[in-house]
Protein backbone atom coordinates (compact mmCIF):
# COMPACT_ATOMS: atom_id res chain seq x y z
CA UNK A 1 0.00 0.00 0.00
CA UNK A 2 1.26 3.38 -0.99
CA UNK A 3 1.41 6.70 1.19
CA UNK A 4 -0.89 8.94 -1.21
CA UNK A 5 -3.29 5.87 -0.66
CA UNK A 6 -3.44 5.67 2.88
CA UNK A 7 -3.63 9.61 2.90
CA UNK A 8 -6.53 9.68 0.95
CA UNK A 9 -7.91 7.00 3.50
CA UNK A 10 -6.74 9.23 5.98
CA UNK A 11 -9.19 12.25 4.59
CA UNK A 12 -12.35 10.49 3.72
CA UNK A 13 -12.51 9.42 7.19
CA UNK A 14 -11.81 12.61 9.14
CA UNK A 15 -14.31 13.86 6.41
CA UNK A 16 -17.45 11.50 7.59
CA UNK A 17 -16.22 11.78 11.22
CA UNK A 18 -16.20 16.09 11.03
CA UNK A 19 -19.38 15.75 9.05
CA UNK A 20 -21.62 13.01 11.24
CA UNK A 21 -20.03 15.89 13.63
CA UNK A 22 -21.76 18.86 11.64
CA UNK A 23 -24.85 17.06 11.22
CA UNK A 24 -24.96 14.17 13.69
CA UNK A 25 -28.85 13.76 13.36
CA UNK A 26 -28.30 12.22 9.36
CA UNK A 27 -29.66 8.75 9.60
CA UNK A 28 -26.51 7.44 7.54
CA UNK A 29 -24.17 8.08 10.19
CA UNK A 30 -26.77 5.72 12.32
CA UNK A 31 -25.95 2.64 10.44
CA UNK A 32 -23.75 -0.30 10.48
CA UNK A 33 -22.67 0.74 7.05
CA UNK A 34 -20.61 4.23 8.51
CA UNK A 35 -19.30 2.20 11.11
CA UNK A 36 -18.06 -0.80 8.44
CA UNK A 37 -16.41 2.26 6.24
CA UNK A 38 -14.65 3.79 9.28
CA UNK A 39 -14.00 0.08 10.36
CA UNK A 40 -12.33 -0.82 7.14
CA UNK A 41 -10.37 2.83 6.85
CA UNK A 42 -8.72 1.91 10.03
CA UNK A 43 -7.69 -1.43 9.15
CA UNK A 44 -6.11 0.00 5.75
CA UNK A 45 -4.45 2.74 8.47
CA UNK A 46 -2.96 0.14 10.60
CA UNK A 47 -1.64 -1.31 7.78
CA UNK A 48 0.04 1.22 5.92
CA UNK A 49 1.47 2.49 9.38
CA UNK A 50 2.87 -1.00 10.26
CA UNK A 51 4.58 -1.59 7.36
CA UNK A 52 5.86 2.63 7.14
CA UNK A 53 6.99 1.90 10.37
CA UNK A 54 9.30 -1.15 9.08
CA UNK A 55 10.84 1.44 7.22
CA UNK A 56 9.14 0.00 3.92
CA UNK A 57 8.33 3.11 3.13
CA UNK A 58 11.57 5.14 4.36
CA UNK A 59 11.88 8.68 6.06
CA UNK A 60 9.02 10.35 4.64
CA UNK A 61 6.84 7.04 5.40
CA UNK A 62 7.90 7.14 8.95
CA UNK A 63 7.04 11.10 9.44
CA UNK A 64 3.49 9.93 7.54
CA UNK A 65 2.42 7.67 10.46
CA UNK A 66 2.34 10.83 12.87
CA UNK A 67 -0.69 12.23 10.58
CA UNK A 68 -1.91 8.45 9.86
CA UNK A 69 -2.38 8.03 14.02
CA UNK A 70 -4.20 11.46 13.78
CA UNK A 71 -6.49 10.28 11.57
CA UNK A 72 -6.73 7.19 13.56
CA UNK A 73 -7.92 8.64 16.34
CA UNK A 74 -10.46 10.47 14.69
CA UNK A 75 -11.64 7.77 12.97
CA UNK A 76 -11.67 6.04 16.52
CA UNK A 77 -13.94 8.48 18.13
CA UNK A 78 -16.29 8.35 15.24
CA UNK A 79 -16.63 4.52 15.46
CA UNK A 80 -16.62 4.76 19.32
CA UNK A 81 -19.83 7.69 18.96
CA UNK A 82 -21.55 4.89 17.43
CA UNK A 83 -20.88 1.93 19.44
CA UNK A 84 -21.62 3.79 22.98
CA UNK A 85 -23.14 6.43 21.95
CA UNK A 86 -26.78 6.69 22.44
CA UNK A 87 -29.45 5.82 19.92
CA UNK A 88 -31.25 8.69 18.84
CA UNK A 89 -33.81 10.31 20.89
CA UNK A 90 -36.57 13.03 20.31
CA UNK A 91 -38.30 14.03 23.69
CA UNK A 92 -41.09 16.22 23.81
CA UNK A 93 -43.00 16.66 26.92
CA UNK A 94 -45.12 19.46 28.60
CA UNK A 95 -43.15 22.77 29.84
CA UNK A 96 -42.40 22.20 33.26
CA UNK A 97 -42.22 18.32 33.40
CA UNK A 98 -39.31 15.80 34.14
CA UNK A 99 -38.30 12.97 31.64
CA UNK A 100 -36.16 10.42 32.73
CA UNK A 101 -32.57 10.40 29.94
CA UNK A 102 -31.29 6.49 30.69
CA UNK A 103 -28.53 6.88 28.59
CA UNK A 104 -27.20 9.73 29.99
CA UNK A 105 -28.18 9.07 33.70
CA UNK A 106 -29.70 12.79 33.11
CA UNK A 107 -33.25 14.02 33.65
CA UNK A 108 -34.44 16.69 31.89
CA UNK A 109 -36.47 19.73 32.92
CA UNK A 110 -38.72 20.95 30.25
CA UNK A 111 -38.99 25.00 31.91
CA UNK A 112 -42.22 26.05 32.40
CA UNK A 113 -43.64 28.79 29.69
CA UNK A 114 -46.42 31.07 29.54
CA UNK A 115 -48.10 32.52 26.97
CA UNK A 116 -45.15 34.91 26.16
CA UNK A 117 -42.04 32.09 26.03
CA UNK A 118 -44.39 30.00 23.64
CA UNK A 119 -44.38 33.01 21.58
CA UNK A 120 -40.62 34.06 21.60
CA UNK A 121 -40.02 29.79 21.25
CA UNK A 122 -37.00 30.82 23.37
CA UNK A 123 -37.89 27.96 26.39
CA UNK A 124 -34.17 26.30 27.09
CA UNK A 125 -34.47 22.83 28.50
CA UNK A 126 -32.31 21.86 31.73
CA UNK A 127 -30.49 18.52 31.91
CA UNK A 128 -29.25 17.67 35.62
CA UNK A 129 -27.03 14.57 36.52
CA UNK A 130 -26.27 13.64 39.81
CA UNK A 131 -22.95 15.00 40.78
CA UNK A 132 -22.68 17.11 37.55
CA UNK A 133 -23.52 20.96 36.97
CA UNK A 134 -26.49 21.80 35.11
CA UNK A 135 -25.89 21.66 31.40
CA UNK A 136 -28.98 24.24 29.99
CA UNK A 137 -29.86 24.00 26.08
CA UNK A 138 -30.71 26.92 24.60
CA UNK A 139 -32.34 27.55 21.02
CA UNK A 140 -29.62 27.11 18.19
CA UNK A 141 -27.30 25.81 20.95
CA UNK A 142 -25.35 22.42 20.87
CA UNK A 143 -24.07 20.65 24.24
CA UNK A 144 -21.42 17.59 24.14
CA UNK A 145 -22.32 15.11 27.12
CA UNK A 146 -20.18 12.39 27.25
CA UNK A 147 -20.33 10.64 23.82
CA UNK A 148 -23.84 12.34 23.11
CA UNK A 149 -24.76 16.21 21.62
CA UNK A 150 -27.96 17.55 22.86
CA UNK A 151 -29.65 20.36 20.68
CA UNK A 152 -33.21 21.57 20.56
CA UNK A 153 -35.79 21.35 17.53
CA UNK A 154 -38.75 23.84 17.80
CA UNK A 155 -41.77 21.96 17.51
CA UNK A 156 -45.30 23.76 17.20
CA UNK A 157 -46.89 24.93 20.50
CA UNK A 158 -50.03 26.93 21.45
CA UNK A 159 -50.48 28.15 24.74
CA UNK A 160 -54.44 28.90 25.53
CA UNK A 161 -56.49 30.86 27.78
CA UNK A 162 -59.98 29.71 28.53
CA UNK A 163 -62.49 32.45 30.27
CA UNK A 164 -66.29 32.20 31.23
CA UNK A 165 -68.74 34.53 29.84
CA UNK A 166 -68.27 36.63 32.82
CA UNK A 167 -64.44 36.82 31.53
CA UNK A 168 -63.02 34.48 34.96
CA UNK A 169 -60.39 32.16 33.65
CA UNK A 170 -61.04 28.53 33.62
CA UNK A 171 -59.01 25.23 34.51
CA UNK A 172 -57.40 23.52 31.25
CA UNK A 173 -56.82 20.03 31.09
CA UNK A 174 -55.46 17.47 29.00
CA UNK A 175 -56.85 14.03 30.03
CA UNK A 176 -55.75 11.80 26.83
CA UNK A 177 -51.62 13.43 27.25
CA UNK A 178 -48.99 12.99 29.66
CA UNK A 179 -49.59 15.75 31.04
CA UNK A 180 -52.89 16.45 32.53
CA UNK A 181 -53.01 19.83 33.62
CA UNK A 182 -50.72 21.53 31.13
CA UNK A 183 -52.28 24.45 28.83
CA UNK A 184 -49.77 24.13 26.61
CA UNK A 185 -50.92 22.47 23.28
CA UNK A 186 -48.13 20.36 21.38
CA UNK A 187 -50.28 19.03 18.65
CA UNK A 188 -48.73 15.21 18.27
CA UNK A 189 -51.56 14.00 16.20
CA UNK A 190 -52.03 14.96 12.86
CA UNK A 191 -55.27 14.85 10.73
CA UNK A 192 -55.96 15.37 6.61
CA UNK A 193 -57.80 18.66 5.97
CA UNK A 194 -57.93 20.04 2.52
CA UNK A 195 -55.37 17.61 1.56
CA UNK A 196 -53.13 18.41 3.74
CA UNK A 197 -51.92 16.65 6.93
CA UNK A 198 -52.08 19.04 9.98
CA UNK A 199 -51.37 18.64 13.39
CA UNK A 200 -53.59 19.11 16.17
CA UNK A 201 -54.42 18.55 19.73
CA UNK A 202 -57.36 18.14 22.42
CA UNK A 203 -58.28 19.83 25.73
CA UNK A 204 -60.89 19.84 27.86
CA UNK A 205 -62.69 22.65 30.21
CA UNK A 206 -63.98 20.31 32.66
CA UNK A 207 -66.33 23.00 34.53
CA UNK A 208 -68.24 23.96 31.54
CA UNK A 209 -68.06 20.31 30.18
CA UNK A 210 -66.27 21.07 26.66
CA UNK A 211 -63.82 19.59 24.90
CA UNK A 212 -61.69 21.41 22.38
CA UNK A 213 -60.33 20.06 19.50
CA UNK A 214 -57.52 22.18 18.51
CA UNK A 215 -56.13 22.36 14.56
CA UNK A 216 -52.71 23.88 13.69
CA UNK A 217 -53.47 26.13 10.63
CA UNK A 218 -50.03 27.02 8.93
CA UNK A 219 -49.54 30.45 7.15
CA UNK A 220 -50.70 29.45 3.79
CA UNK A 221 -54.01 28.12 4.85
CA UNK A 222 -55.22 31.31 6.31
CA UNK A 223 -55.17 33.36 3.31
CA UNK A 224 -57.75 31.42 2.19
CA UNK A 225 -59.94 31.59 5.40
CA UNK A 226 -62.23 34.46 7.04
CA UNK A 227 -59.50 36.27 9.41
CA UNK A 228 -58.71 39.78 9.96
CA UNK A 229 -56.54 41.12 7.14
CA UNK A 230 -53.69 41.49 9.41
CA UNK A 231 -53.88 38.00 10.18
CA UNK A 232 -53.99 36.47 6.81
CA UNK A 233 -51.25 34.50 5.94
CA UNK A 234 -49.79 33.77 9.46
CA UNK A 235 -50.62 30.84 11.70
CA UNK A 236 -54.53 30.22 13.58
CA UNK A 237 -56.11 27.64 15.58
CA UNK A 238 -59.04 25.69 14.65
CA UNK A 239 -61.14 25.26 17.41
CA UNK A 240 -63.87 22.35 17.29
CA UNK A 241 -66.01 22.07 20.76
CA UNK A 242 -68.15 19.67 21.72
CA UNK A 243 -69.63 18.43 25.16
CA UNK A 244 -68.22 15.49 27.03
CA UNK A 245 -71.12 13.92 25.62
CA UNK A 246 -69.90 14.26 21.96
CA UNK A 247 -72.51 16.59 20.52
CA UNK A 248 -70.99 19.35 18.91
CA UNK A 249 -71.26 23.37 19.81
CA UNK A 250 -69.41 24.48 17.12
CA UNK A 251 -66.06 25.55 15.30
CA UNK A 252 -64.46 28.80 15.04
CA UNK A 253 -61.04 29.98 14.03
CA UNK A 254 -58.90 31.83 16.28
CA UNK A 255 -55.86 33.85 14.93
CA UNK A 256 -52.84 34.20 17.16
CA UNK A 257 -52.98 36.34 19.99
CA UNK A 258 -57.13 37.31 19.48
CA UNK A 259 -60.24 36.34 21.70
CA UNK A 260 -62.85 34.39 19.98
CA UNK A 261 -65.97 33.54 21.60
CA UNK A 262 -67.76 30.54 21.30
CA UNK A 263 -70.51 27.29 23.42
CA UNK A 264 -70.53 30.06 26.16
CA UNK A 265 -66.42 29.85 26.65
CA UNK A 266 -63.96 33.07 25.52
CA UNK A 267 -60.65 31.23 24.19
CA UNK A 268 -57.58 32.47 22.69
CA UNK A 269 -54.29 30.55 21.89
CA UNK A 270 -51.00 31.97 21.82
CA UNK A 271 -49.19 30.17 18.57
CA UNK A 272 -45.66 29.54 18.87
CA UNK A 273 -42.98 26.80 19.39
CA UNK A 274 -41.64 24.46 22.73
CA UNK A 275 -38.58 22.73 22.13
CA UNK A 276 -38.27 18.86 21.33
CA UNK A 277 -35.13 17.69 22.98
CA UNK A 278 -32.57 15.74 20.60
CA UNK A 279 -29.89 13.12 21.74
CA UNK A 280 -28.08 11.99 19.32
CA UNK A 281 -24.80 10.20 19.18
CA UNK A 282 -21.35 12.66 18.12
CA UNK A 283 -17.76 12.48 18.31
CA UNK A 284 -16.23 13.26 21.23
CA UNK A 285 -15.06 16.92 20.31
CA UNK A 286 -11.64 17.10 22.66
CA UNK A 287 -10.87 13.68 20.82
CA UNK A 288 -11.70 14.91 17.50
CA UNK A 289 -9.67 18.55 17.64
CA UNK A 290 -6.60 16.37 19.15
CA UNK A 291 -7.17 14.02 16.29
CA UNK A 292 -7.13 16.31 13.28
CA UNK A 293 -4.50 18.37 15.23
CA UNK A 294 -1.99 15.51 15.11
CA UNK A 295 -3.04 14.50 11.51
CA UNK A 296 -2.01 18.33 10.57
CA UNK A 297 1.16 17.91 12.36
CA UNK A 298 1.63 14.78 10.97
CA UNK A 299 1.08 16.56 7.45
CA UNK A 300 3.45 19.45 8.06
CA UNK A 301 6.57 17.46 9.49
CA UNK A 302 6.02 15.33 6.60
CA UNK A 303 6.29 18.37 4.23
CA UNK A 304 9.31 19.52 6.34
CA UNK A 305 10.83 16.44 5.84
CA UNK A 306 10.24 16.73 2.10
CA UNK A 307 10.95 19.72 1.06
CA UNK A 308 14.49 19.45 3.26
CA UNK A 309 15.24 16.10 1.28
CA UNK A 310 14.93 17.44 -2.23
CA UNK A 311 18.67 18.97 -2.29
CA UNK A 312 20.09 15.85 -1.25
CA UNK A 313 18.42 13.69 -3.25
CA UNK A 314 19.44 16.03 -6.49
CA UNK A 315 22.73 16.18 -4.99
CA UNK A 316 23.24 11.77 -4.64
CA UNK A 317 21.10 11.45 -8.24
CA UNK A 318 23.76 13.88 -10.11
CA UNK A 319 26.58 12.14 -10.37
CA UNK A 320 25.12 8.51 -11.43
CA UNK A 321 22.44 10.58 -13.85
CA UNK A 322 25.98 11.77 -15.54
CA UNK B 1 0.60 -17.48 9.25
CA UNK B 2 1.10 -14.32 11.06
CA UNK B 3 -0.37 -12.65 7.68
CA UNK B 4 -3.60 -15.01 7.79
CA UNK B 5 -3.72 -14.34 11.45
CA UNK B 6 -3.96 -10.93 11.21
CA UNK B 7 -6.43 -10.80 8.25
CA UNK B 8 -9.23 -12.93 10.69
CA UNK B 9 -8.45 -10.26 13.42
CA UNK B 10 -9.35 -7.55 11.13
CA UNK B 11 -12.01 -9.74 9.91
CA UNK B 12 -13.46 -10.33 13.51
CA UNK B 13 -13.05 -6.73 14.80
CA UNK B 14 -14.94 -5.33 11.36
CA UNK B 15 -17.93 -8.05 12.58
CA UNK B 16 -18.17 -7.13 16.14
CA UNK B 17 -18.30 -3.36 15.09
CA UNK B 18 -21.26 -4.53 12.62
CA UNK B 19 -23.08 -6.45 15.09
CA UNK B 20 -22.42 -3.99 18.08
CA UNK B 21 -23.68 -1.07 16.36
CA UNK B 22 -26.71 0.50 17.54
CA UNK B 23 -28.92 1.02 14.44
CA UNK B 24 -31.83 2.88 13.39
CA UNK B 25 -33.24 6.63 12.92
CA UNK B 26 -34.79 8.82 15.48
CA UNK B 27 -37.14 7.51 18.03
CA UNK B 28 -39.68 9.47 19.78
CA UNK B 29 -40.50 9.38 23.65
CA UNK B 30 -43.31 10.07 24.81
CA UNK B 31 -43.30 9.09 28.10
CA UNK B 32 -45.04 9.90 30.93
CA UNK B 33 -42.99 11.02 34.01
CA UNK B 34 -44.97 8.45 36.22
CA UNK B 35 -47.42 10.88 37.95
CA UNK B 36 -47.13 12.37 41.68
CA UNK B 37 -45.70 9.54 43.51
CA UNK B 38 -42.91 9.15 41.23
CA UNK B 39 -41.30 12.93 42.78
CA UNK B 40 -40.50 11.68 46.20
CA UNK B 41 -37.05 12.60 47.64
CA UNK B 42 -37.32 15.39 44.25
CA UNK B 43 -36.70 19.06 45.64
CA UNK B 44 -40.06 21.09 45.61
CA UNK B 45 -40.71 23.60 42.64
CA UNK B 46 -42.24 26.64 43.56
CA UNK B 47 -43.73 29.45 41.48
CA UNK B 48 -44.91 32.72 42.06
CA UNK B 49 -48.26 33.39 42.79
CA UNK B 50 -51.14 35.03 44.14
CA UNK B 51 -53.23 34.26 47.36
CA UNK B 52 -57.06 34.60 47.23
CA UNK B 53 -56.91 38.03 49.51
CA UNK B 54 -54.45 39.19 46.28
CA UNK B 55 -51.40 38.77 48.18
CA UNK B 56 -48.33 37.43 46.67
CA UNK B 57 -47.20 34.28 47.52
CA UNK B 58 -45.89 30.70 46.41
CA UNK B 59 -44.64 27.40 48.13
CA UNK B 60 -41.13 28.77 48.78
CA UNK B 61 -42.28 31.07 51.66
CA UNK B 62 -42.94 28.11 53.65
CA UNK B 63 -39.65 26.56 53.90
CA UNK B 64 -38.84 25.43 56.74
CA UNK B 65 -42.22 23.83 57.80
CA UNK B 66 -43.79 20.96 56.46
CA UNK B 67 -46.11 21.53 54.12
CA UNK B 68 -49.23 19.68 52.42
CA UNK B 69 -50.11 21.07 49.45
CA UNK B 70 -53.60 20.22 48.16
CA UNK B 71 -54.17 20.42 43.74
CA UNK B 72 -57.63 21.41 43.58
CA UNK B 73 -60.23 23.02 41.50
CA UNK B 74 -64.02 24.54 42.44
CA UNK B 75 -64.90 22.35 39.50
CA UNK B 76 -63.93 18.81 41.30
CA UNK B 77 -66.44 16.80 42.92
CA UNK B 78 -63.70 14.87 44.65
CA UNK B 79 -61.66 17.93 45.40
CA UNK B 80 -65.20 19.45 47.31
CA UNK B 81 -65.47 16.52 49.05
CA UNK B 82 -62.13 16.89 50.28
CA UNK B 83 -61.62 19.65 51.62
CA UNK B 84 -63.79 19.57 54.94
CA UNK B 85 -60.91 16.93 55.51
CA UNK B 86 -58.35 19.22 54.64
CA UNK B 87 -60.06 21.49 56.93
CA UNK B 88 -59.76 19.32 59.70
CA UNK B 89 -56.34 18.49 59.16
CA UNK B 90 -54.99 22.49 59.54
CA UNK B 91 -57.23 22.88 62.31
CA UNK B 92 -55.77 19.62 63.91
CA UNK B 93 -51.21 19.97 63.12
CA UNK B 94 -51.11 24.13 62.56
CA UNK B 95 -50.32 24.14 65.87
CA UNK B 96 -47.52 21.87 65.41
CA UNK B 97 -46.47 24.24 62.55
CA UNK B 98 -47.51 22.51 59.49
CA UNK B 99 -49.24 24.24 56.74
CA UNK B 100 -51.98 23.34 54.10
CA UNK B 101 -51.63 24.64 51.28
CA UNK B 102 -54.65 24.89 48.69
CA UNK B 103 -53.67 25.67 45.09
CA UNK B 104 -56.24 26.22 42.80
CA UNK B 105 -55.55 25.48 39.15
CA UNK B 106 -56.16 27.55 36.53
CA UNK B 107 -59.67 29.39 38.33
CA UNK B 108 -60.12 33.10 38.96
CA UNK B 109 -59.21 34.04 42.33
CA UNK B 110 -62.88 35.28 42.66
CA UNK B 111 -64.26 32.03 41.84
CA UNK B 112 -62.26 30.03 44.90
CA UNK B 113 -62.79 33.03 47.00
CA UNK B 114 -66.32 32.92 47.11
CA UNK B 115 -66.02 28.30 47.36
CA UNK B 116 -63.58 28.53 50.45
CA UNK B 117 -65.74 31.15 51.82
CA UNK B 118 -68.65 29.74 51.63
CA UNK B 119 -68.11 26.28 52.73
CA UNK B 120 -65.31 27.76 55.44
CA UNK B 121 -62.22 27.15 54.38
CA UNK B 122 -59.59 29.21 56.51
CA UNK B 123 -56.23 27.40 55.22
CA UNK B 124 -54.31 29.53 52.92
CA UNK B 125 -55.33 29.08 49.22
CA UNK B 126 -53.12 30.12 46.23
CA UNK B 127 -54.70 31.27 42.68
CA UNK B 128 -52.47 29.62 40.23
CA UNK B 129 -53.88 30.69 37.11
CA UNK B 130 -51.15 29.10 34.61
CA UNK B 131 -51.38 25.82 36.15
CA UNK B 132 -47.80 26.14 36.69
CA UNK B 133 -47.92 24.06 40.01
CA UNK B 134 -50.22 20.95 38.32
CA UNK B 135 -47.29 20.55 35.38
CA UNK B 136 -44.42 20.85 38.00
CA UNK B 137 -45.83 18.39 39.96
CA UNK B 138 -46.59 16.04 37.38
CA UNK B 139 -50.82 15.86 38.23
CA UNK B 140 -52.53 13.10 36.63
CA UNK B 141 -56.03 14.21 37.86
CA UNK B 142 -57.84 16.35 40.65
CA UNK B 143 -57.14 16.26 43.25
CA UNK B 144 -53.46 15.74 43.62
CA UNK B 145 -51.50 16.38 47.49
CA UNK B 146 -47.72 16.51 47.55
CA UNK B 147 -46.04 16.55 51.21
CA UNK B 148 -42.84 18.39 51.07
CA UNK B 149 -40.79 18.09 54.18
CA UNK B 150 -38.90 21.20 56.20
CA UNK B 151 -35.97 20.65 53.97
CA UNK B 152 -37.75 21.78 50.68
CA UNK B 153 -38.01 18.31 49.79
CA UNK B 154 -41.12 16.37 48.79
CA UNK B 155 -41.93 13.41 51.06
CA UNK B 156 -44.51 12.05 49.57
CA UNK B 157 -47.14 12.85 46.45
CA UNK B 158 -50.45 10.94 46.10
CA UNK B 159 -52.65 11.23 42.75
CA UNK B 160 -56.98 11.35 43.98
CA UNK B 161 -59.08 12.11 46.93
CA UNK B 162 -57.75 11.15 50.29
CA UNK B 163 -59.85 10.72 53.80
CA UNK B 164 -58.71 12.57 57.11
CA UNK B 165 -56.89 8.85 58.32
CA UNK B 166 -55.03 9.03 54.88
CA UNK B 167 -53.80 12.18 55.34
CA UNK B 168 -52.70 11.97 58.54
CA UNK B 169 -50.93 8.35 57.40
CA UNK B 170 -48.98 10.49 54.53
CA UNK B 171 -47.95 13.50 57.16
CA UNK B 172 -46.32 10.96 59.61
CA UNK B 173 -43.15 10.44 57.96
CA UNK B 174 -42.64 14.44 57.17
CA UNK B 175 -43.20 14.67 60.77
CA UNK B 176 -40.92 12.10 62.17
CA UNK B 177 -38.41 13.58 60.01
CA UNK B 178 -37.85 16.71 61.84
Amino acid sequence: MNRVTALAVSVVCIGLVVAQDVAPLADFFHTWQYATALALGALVLIAYANAALKGQDGMLGKRCTLAIAGALVVTLTGIVSGLLGPDTQRVTHAPGTVAPIPDLHAAAFFTAADAQSIAAGNAPIVIRRPGHRDVEVGPNERRFLQSSVLLLQPTHAAFVEVRDASGDRLTVTQPTNASFLSPVLLFPNEQEIAGKKLPFDTFAVPALQRVVKTVYLPGEMTTSLRVPPSYAGKPALLFAVDDDRGSSHGIVIAPDGLDVTIAGMRLRGTIGSYPTLVVASAPEPIALAAGVALFLAGITWMLIGFVAGRPAALTVKSPSGS
Amino acid sequence: MRTFLAAAAAIVAVLVVIAFYPGGGPKLNLNATGGPRMLAGAPAQSFPVKRIDGAADGLDRYRGQVVVMNLWATWCPPCREEMPALQKLYEEYHPRGVIVLGVDQGEASRVAAKYAREHGVTYPILIDEDQQYGRAYAAVGLPTTIVIGRDGHIVKGIDGQLTLAQMREALAPALRAQ
